[in-house]
C-alpha cells in the first residue's frame, strides 16, 4: 500500500512555522510522505501543488486569522484544478467556534491547540483512506 | 538519583556549596555593578534608582488606532513604547500587495509611508519617552527621523531602539525576502547613520527574542546573537565606523522563558561575555562600549492557549527573573498571546505585572541580589562557557552568509522546533494545561472569551493607499527612487540619506524595498505579482 501523501502549508503572511514543522515531523514518523510548502502560499499555490504532487490530504497550519478569509478561494482553486482533496486546519487560533464554522464551509477536520499529534495523524490517515 | 537538567540541558546538582566556587575570583568574574565586566549590571545603583523601561509590545490596525493604543498604555504608567508592524509591514510589503489583503493591521500596525509615521507619533512627547521599534530598521529610522524634524524635536536627543535581525530573518520569523548582503547593508547603514544623526538611539538592538521563540534554547539563542553582533560589528569596522562610535549603541533584546535561574544566569553571562569580547577582541576603550543594555521580551512560546489565566503567572515569574537579572527594559507577553495580539485588558495586566514586581516585591532595592549564590554563579559561568563555545564553533564553520546560503541556520531552527514539540509531547518540558493538570474544554472557560474576538483586516488602508499614491508628485517620487537605486549600487555609500529623501517625497516602504532588491539583482516583488517601482 503506497504511503499517504500530505501537503502541509501556511497561508498568507503568517510567519509562525513551529506548528507546521511539528505536524510534518509527526506525519513522517507515522510513515506518511509530507510535501512541505512552508510559508507564503496563496490558494492558487496550494491548488497547483496539490495537482502536481497528487496529495491525499491538505493540512493548513494557522497562527493568524488570515486562513478564514482564504478558505473559500482555496476550495474554488481546488475545484478549478479538479483536486477534490480533503482540507484539514490546525493551530492555536482555531477555537471550538471557529472549528464548527469552518466545518460548515467544507473543512474536513479542525484542530485547536489541545489536539494531540496522534489525533491529527489518525484523522489524516482516516481521511486519506476514505477517498 | 535521576540527573536533572536546565532547559538548555545543562546538568544541575541537587545542591551547590562553597566547593562549587573554589578558586572562583569575584573580582575577576563579577566586578562591581556598573563596572567591568558588568556581570552585576550596567548601572552602579540598584534598579529603583532608575528602574527599567516598562512597556508592552503594541501596534494594531492603522497608525491612528495604534497611536491611541500607545496613549492608553502611557496613561497606565508605561514609560516607553515598542512598536511592532503587521506581517505585511514586517515583510516590507505595502498593504495593497495581493498577499497583504487579509493581514493588514491584524498582527501589528500597518505602516508604509511618511503619513503613517506622522499619525503613529501624533501628540507624543518624542523627547521624553523611549521609542523602540520592532520594525525594519532602515525605514523605521527614516520615518522617526523625518517626523522628529518636522515636529521640532532634535533627532540627536531621541532615545529608543530599533531591532536588527539581518542574519536569520529569512530562516525563521520575519522574512523580508532580500539577499543576505542587502540585509546586512541595511543594518550597517542604519546603525552608521544613527551614530551621527541619532547618537542617543540604540540603532543596534540585537534581536535574539524572535529567533529563539521557535524553540532555540538559551545557549543557542545567545550564541546566534553574538555571531550576529560580531558579524555586524566587523562590517561596521570595515566600513570605517570606529568601535567606540557604534558599540555604545548596541543593546540586546532577548527572550525570557520559564527556567527561572537559567534566564538570570544567561543575562549575567551575556553582559560579561560582551564586555570581555569588546575590550579584548574588538579593542573598545569607552566604558559605554563594554556595557551592553539588556532589554527582554517574555516568551510567547512559553504561553498556552489552554487555561490562559496561567499565562499571567508565567509572565510574573519571568518579570521577576528579569528584575533580578538587572534588565533595562521589560515587555511582558500578554495572557491572550496564543490567540491574538494583545487586548487592552491583557496589555494592562502585563504592565501591572511589571509595576507590581517593581513596587511591591522589594527585589529592586539591591543591585544584583543573587550575586555570590553558589548555584547562580556556577550556572552563569557554565552558560558563558557554552555560549562562547558555540559562537566559536559557528564561526569555524564559515562566514554567516555561507551558513545562511547552505541552510545551516535553517536546519538549526528546524531542529529546535521539532525538539520543542517532542519535549512537550513526551513531557520533558512540563507545561500545565498541555501535558500536566489539564482541564476539559468545558471546564476551561476563565479568560477564554478573548479568544473569540477577532481583529478584522484594515481593508480601508488599501483604498487609502491607492489615493495616497495618486496624490503624490509622481515625478519626484520616481526621481527619489532612482537616486536610491543608484546609491544602492554603490556598496560604499550609506543608503539612509536616500531612504530619508525618498520617504519625504512619499515613496512607500514597499517601493523602496523593491528598488533595493532590484539593485541587488533580485525581483522587486518577491512574489512576482507587482510591476517594478522603477
Amino acid at each position: 500500500m503506497r504511503p499517504i501523501r500530505v501537503l502541509i502549508a501556511i497561508l498568507g503572511l503568517d510567519q509562525h512555522e513551529v506548528g507546521a514543522i511539528a505536524v510534518a515531523r509527526a506525519l513522517r514518523d507515522a510513515g506518511m510522505e509530507v510535501i512541505y510548502l512552508g510559508r507564503f502560499n496563496l490558494p492558487a499555490h496550494i491548488a497547483q501543488a496539490a495537482l502536481e504532487e497528487g496529495v491525499d490530504v491538505i493540512g493548513l497550519s494557522c497562527h493568524s486569522w488570515e486562513y478564514l478569509h482564504m478558505l473559500d478561494p482555496l476550495f474554488e482553486a481546488l475545484r478549478a484544478v479538479r483536486q477534490d482533496v480533503p482540507v484539514v486546519v490546525g493551530g492555536s487560533v482555531v477555537t471550538p467556534n471557529d472549528a464548527r464554522a469552518i466545518a460548515e464551509r467544507g473543512v474536513a477536520a479542525a484542530f485547536g491547540p489541545t489536539a494531540e499529534s496522534s489525533e491529527i495523524v489518525e484523522t489524516i490517515r482516516r481521511l486519506a483512506r476514505e477517498r | 538519583m535521576t540527573q536533572r537538567f536546565t532547559q538548555s540541558r545543562i546538568p544541575t546538582k541537587p545542591v551547590y556549596g562553597p566547593d562549587d566556587l573554589a578558586g572562583w575570583d569575584a573580582a575577576e568574574q563579577l566586578g562591581e555593578p556598573g563596572a567591568f565586566p558588568f556581570t552585576r549590571g550596567v548601572r552602579a545603583h540598584p534598579q529603583d534608582g532608575g528602574g527599567w523601561i516598562q512597556r508592552e509590545l503594541s501596534g494594531e490596525g492603522d497608525a491612528v488606532r495604534s497611536n491611541a493604543q500607545f496613549k492608553y498604555l502611557l496613561s497606565k504608567g508605561q514609560t516607553g513604547l515598542d512598536i511592532i508592524g503587521d506581517t505585511p509591514t514586517m515583510g516590507l510589503l505595502d498593504p495593497d500587495h495581493p498577499f497583504a489583503e487579509h493581514a493588514v493591521g491584524t498582527q501589528g500596525v500597518s505602516i508604509c509611508c511618511l503619513d503613517d509615521y506622522r499619525e503613529l507619533y501624533r501628540d507624543l512627547p518624542l523627547d521624553r519617552i523611549t521609542l523602540s521599534h520592532s520594525l525594519s530598521p532602515a525605514f523605521a529610522v527614516a520615518g522617526l527621523y523625518c517626523v522628529a524634524r518636522e515636529r521640532g524635536f532634535d533627532p540627536r536627543g531621541l532615545r529608543g531602539s530599533v531591532v536588527q535581525a539581518p542574519f536569520y530573518c529569512e530562516d525563521t520569523g520575519y522574512s523580508v525576502h532580500m539577499p543576505f548582503l542587502l540585509r546586512q547593508r541595511m543594518a550597517v547603514d542604519s546603525i552608521a547613520f544613527c551614530c551621527e544623526a541619532m547618537p542617543k538611539f540604540h540603532a543596534f538592538l540585537e534581536d535574539t527574542y524572535y529567533i529563539s521563540d521557535g524553540g532555540l534554547d538559551s545557549v543557542e539563542e545567545m550564541a546566534l546573537g553574538f555571531v550576529e553582533i560580531r558579524g555586524i560589528a566587523r562590517a561596521l569596522l570595515a566600513r570605517g565606523v570606529a568601535i567606540d562610535s557604534f558599540a555604545p549603541r548596541i543593546a540586546i533584546l532577548l527572550n525570557c522563558r520559564m527556567d527561572f535561574f537559567e534566564e538570570i544566569a544567561k543575562i549575567r553571562a551575556t553582559r560579561r561575555l560582551f564586555a570581555r569580547m569588546m575590550r579584548d577582541e574588538f579593542g573598545a576603550r569607552d566604558p559605554r562600549s563594554l556595557a551592553v543594555n539588556i532589554a527582554a521580551h517574555t516568551s510567547g512560546l512559553s504561553l498556552t492557549a489552554q487555561q490562559p489565566a496561567n499565562n499571567i503567572i508565567r509572565g510574573a515569574t519571568q518579570a521577576l527573573a528579569l528584575a533580578l537579572a538587572g534588565a533595562q527594559a521589560i515587555e511582558v507577553s500578554t495572557f491572550d498571546e496564543a490567540f491574538r495580539i494583545p487586548s487592552s485588558e491583557a496589555h494592562l495586566v502585563g504592565l501591572r505585572t511589571q509595576q507590581l514586581v517593581q513596587l511591591e516585591s522589594g527585589v529592586t532595592r539591591v543591585a544584583d541580589p543573587l550575586a555570590g549564590s553558589y548555584f547562580v554563579e556556577s550556572l552563569t559561568d557554565e552558560m558563558e562557557r557554552r555560549i562562547w563555545e558555540m559562537v566559536q564553533h559557528i564561526e569555524q564553520l564559515g562566514e554567516p552568509v555561507r551558513l545562511c546560503e547552505t541552510g545551516w541556520f535553517r536546519e538549526l531552527f528546524r531542529n529546535a522546533m521539532e525538539r520543542h514539540a517532542q519535549e512537550l509531547a513526551d513531557g520533558t518540558l512540563q507545561k500545565i494545561g498541555v501535558n500536566a493538570h489539564k482541564l476539559s474544554e468545558e471546564e476551561d472557560v476563565l479568560l477564554r472569551d478573548v479568544a473569540e474576538e477577532k481583529i478584522e483586516p484594515c481593508r480601508e488602508r488599501i483604498d487609502w493607499l491607492r489615493s495616497f499614491r495618486a496624490s503624490r508628485d509622481a515625478a519626484r517620487v520616481k526621481t527619489s527612487l532612482h537616486a536610491l537605486h543608484t546609491t544602492a549600487k554603490d556598496p560604499d555609500a550609506n543608503l539612509m540619506p536616500a531612504i530619508v529623501a525618498a520617504t519625504e517625497q512619499g515613496a512607500t516602504m514597499g517601493e523602496m524595498a523593491g528598488v533595493l532588491r532590484l539593485a541587488y539583482g533580485v525581483p522587486a516583488d518577491p512574489f512576482g505579482m507587482l510591476e517594478d517601482p522603477i
